[in-house]
């Protein structure tokens, strides 16, 4: 399916008009800055736009796995209506936690690669959300030895690597 | 004498997160309850609406007692959401 152009203008605007007015009645000391793209280390999942947030409340919104951040990130691609298949255009980050993570995902996502392609046998990873699980796939994407598929229903739901030529 | 009612910012943190979330923003309101630990906000949305407020897997819903939390931790209050069934 081709990936349509976003109006990235009226996408800003409305992002701005209800990140502000949440974190103003929440009262949260939180800024951001909306920057275009995803910066060199954010090139794997290549967002259009990403949401950098900075403050005092910064070690909140970072607390028990960016919670908050996530939450945030969540509301505001579902009160901006965003189709499920533009939601990895929108990036949600702070002290690039999101980066580092994905820079995580990415290296365990080669680790195991390489240990299924040695010993023939699947690797299962723990559940993760759709947006880490994309990362995961995405890793592999152009790994020969290897292919991967998502497994288990709602919050089991899980990446599986197989050797290229054992997928059940 | 005249009694100004200011407008709670909690519930009103809620009402924006609702009215965004819906196709009806006409259909929501909320109302908040006051307990000793607790304030309870209790979310009305349009029956078609409840999906929106909800959530794949309750996500949306979840996101807004996160939420709800932090601004817990900012105003020293326990906040809970309830989401009423029309």
């Amino acid at each position: 399916m081709p990936v349509q152009p976003w109006n990235l203008d009226k996408i800003i605007d409305d992002i701005d008009e209800f990140l502000d007015a949440v974190l103003d009645t929440a009262g949260l000391d939180l800024d951001y800055e909306i920057r275009e793209g995803g910066g060199d280390s954010a090139e794997l999942i290549s967002p259009d736009l990403t949401v950098d947030f900075s403050g005092d409340d910064l070690p909140q919104l970072l607390d028990r796995h960016a919670e908050l951040l996530l939450a945030l990130e969540h509301l505001t691609l579902e009160a901006l209506k965003i189709s499920h298949d533009d939601r990895y255009r929108l990036l949600f980050d702070a002290d690039d936690y999101r980066v580092a993570r994905i820079e995580e995902l990415r290296m365990s996502a080669e680790a195991a690669a390489e240990k299924v392609a040695k010993s023939g046998r699947p690797f299962h990873f723990q559940p993760m959300t759709s947006r880490e699980r994309r990362i995961l796939h995405l890793t592999l994407r152009d790994n020969k030895e290897v292919m991967t598929t998502s497994e288990g229903m709602a919050y089991g739901r899980h990446t599986v690597i197989y050797k290229a030529d054992k997928k059940p | 004498m005249t009694t100004e009612s200011k407008i709670d910012p909690i519930v009103e943190m809620v009402e924006l997160i609702a009215k965004a979330l819906v196709d009806n923003p006409e259909g929501v309101s909320v109302k908040s309850v006051d307990g000793d630990q607790v304030r309870v906000l209790e979310l009305s949305v349009d029956q078609a609406d409840l999906g929106k407020v909800i959530g794949k897997k309750g996500r949306t819903a979840k996101s807004i007692r996160i939420l709800l939390g932090a601004a817990g931790v900012k105003h020293n209050k326990r906040f809970s959401l309830e989401i009423l069934e029309p």
